[in-house]
């Protein structure tokens, strides 16, 4: 354990001396849900209160792309010439895997303090259950999706630079087509469609669905707890199967 | 004479490595193609105005802003990579190496924004689309001028990565949130206090997307005054941004570092 607490360490202090990029993330949420979202909530008429579902979109947007962000990390690491260097530590291969997870999840915590914060408290009449259920389900996606982004790393391992492309264009793909800025019943049908396929879709309706919002704009609660369950178990298991199998042969840029 | 040579060299070159960049080329075309034809269409399901006559063009306008900054994150790049010090070496003036940049700036953004506005073009039906090309240099000199604003965020961050694209995700957001770009005028007034309405109103990117809307797919005779606050609202960010480069670049010369 100490020595993963270490690896972790290693990583996330460039990180976080100084903590650019989490400040820099927490003022552009403020500035989103401050003013955009204010503005917006005014154009919107076909829900009540577009201003605190666009934050909770936010939120989950953050989620996902720390995610993505931890998952082509270590790809991109990897063909860096930094994967060797790890490989070659007395650390066994689940355990390296456990510890990018680790890694992942301390960033994801740093990064949604302020955002999670500001919507809950936005939100209002919240117990202590349902904070600790919308933080659960937050890690749960978190852990999907990068376990997503590990499972694309055998693109990498062909060329990391069209890697870099298919996971960046589809991270915006699978953000557009899913409920983050908009309810599913408003999405025309040929778009409900692939909304229905996007992992998002549920980790951001169960999100809302926790925080009070109405549950007949949201998909249904039950189906979403099966599928983040099933991704994150799915996703990271195939991940870690794949880092075991090919991360011996990377070679590096 | 020869010069200028030089200058279109480097600037060609910059235009081709932004073209070239893989992953960029993707985030990009994935994010302003979705928000035209998913984003607009779901929000206009959403609203009582038609939002996505009103969206449409903005994403051109987006497009443009996306492509120009970039011009920051390649200047950095350079400094950082020391590129720089090799283009120093060539026969160019510094100010020609500015210049250099910011052309290809404007034209990558120009070229961007320009294959974007072709999809506007099928998607949203417009009243008089050859006005798109006679405003065409106004936004080619509006995306010099948000080149401007990158070259300056990548000179005073200089080599710390980090610096810079924080700098440029924070003035980004602000310069859109602070536009009608994403929504008119009249909710911006509801909302802010009136320096920051009348900011949001001098916008170079409110009056860009403005123009694409009324000149473009609306069909109302062009105001050249209106072209004029355009020019008006660009410039001084070019001649901002190439001073800033200019300043970076002489410190280089004269310490060996930045």
């Amino acid at each position: 354990m100490r020595n993963m607490i270490r690896l972790v360490w290693f990583d996330l202090k460039t990180e976080l001396k100084p903590p650019v990029w989490i400040i820099t993330e927490w003022i552009i949420f403020l500035v989103q849900v401050s003013v955009y979202g204010t503005m917006i909530s005014q154009l919107v008429t076909g829900i009540e209160n577009y201003s605190n579902f666009f934050a909770v979109g936010l939120v989950i947007m953050i989620t996902f792309d720390m995610a993505s962000h931890t998952g082509r990390h270590f790809v991109e690491h990897a063909h860096e010439g930094r994967l060797p260097y790890l490989l070659s530590l007395p650390v066994s291969r689940s355990k390296l895997f456990l510890t990018i997870a680790l890694q992942g999840g301390t960033e994801l915590a740093l990064m949604l303090a302020v955002p999670l914060t500001v919507t809950v408290m936005i939100m209002g009449n919240l117990t202590l259950v349902s904070v600790a259920a919308c933080v659960l389900t937050l890690f749960g996606l978190g852990f999907g999706v990068a376990g997503l982004m590990l499972a694309l790393s055998f693109v990498a391992f062909k060329s990391s630079d069209l890697y870099t492309a298919i996971v960046t264009g589809l991270s915006t793909i699978i953000i557009r087509f899913s409920t983050v800025l908009y309810p599913f019943i408003f999405l025309p049908p040929q778009y409900a469609s692939a909304a229905a396929f996007s992992p998002l879709t549920y980790g951001a309706d169960l999100v809302r669905f926790i925080l009070g919002f109405d549950p007949a704009i949201l998909v249904n609660p039950y189906y979403a707890v099966s599928i983040l369950t099933a991704l994150a178990v799915s996703t990271l298991g195939l991940g870690l199967i794949l880092i075991q199998r090919l991360v011996e042969g990377v070679k590096s840029a | 004479m020869s010069e200028i040579r030089v200058i279109l060299a480097i600037a060609q070159n910059d235009f081709s490595y932004f073209f070239r960049t893989k992953w960029l080329m993707a985030v990009l075309l994935s994010l302003n193609l979705s928000d035209m034809l998913v984003v607009a269409l779901v929000y206009n399901r959403m609203m009582d105005f038609d939002y996505f006559s009103y969206y449409v063009p903005a994403v051109t306008i987006m497009g443009l802003f996306a492509a120009s900054l970039d011009t920051g994150r390649r200047i950095w790049l350079a400094l950082r990579e020391g590129v720089i010090q090799y283009e120093l070496s060539l026969p160019v003036s510094t100010q020609g190496l500015v210049i250099a940049y910011l052309l290809a700036g404007g034209a990558t953004a120009l070229v961007y924004s320009g294959s974007l506005m072709a999809i506007a073009l099928i998607v949203l039906p417009a009243n008089a689309a050859w006005n798109a090309l006679l405003l065409l240099p106004f936004l080619f000199v509006l995306a010099m001028g948000l080149a401007g604003i990158a070259a300056t965020l990548a000179s005073v961050a200089s080599t710390h990565g980090e610096f810079f694209f924080a700098f440029q995700n924070i003035v980004q957001i602000t310069i859109v949130t602070l536009s009608t770009v994403y929504y008119p005028i009249e909710v911006v007034q509801k909302s802010l206090p009136p320096l920051l309405v009348m900011v949001a109103a001098a916008n170079p990117l409110s009056l860009a997307a403005e123009a694409l809307r009324q000149y473009v797919f609306t069909g109302a005779p062009i105001e050249p005054m209106f072209l004029v606050k355009i020019l008006l609202a660009s410039i001084p960010f070019t001649i901002i941004g190439a001073l800033a480069y200019f300043g970076a670049l002489r410190n280089l010369q004269n310490k060996g570092k930045l």
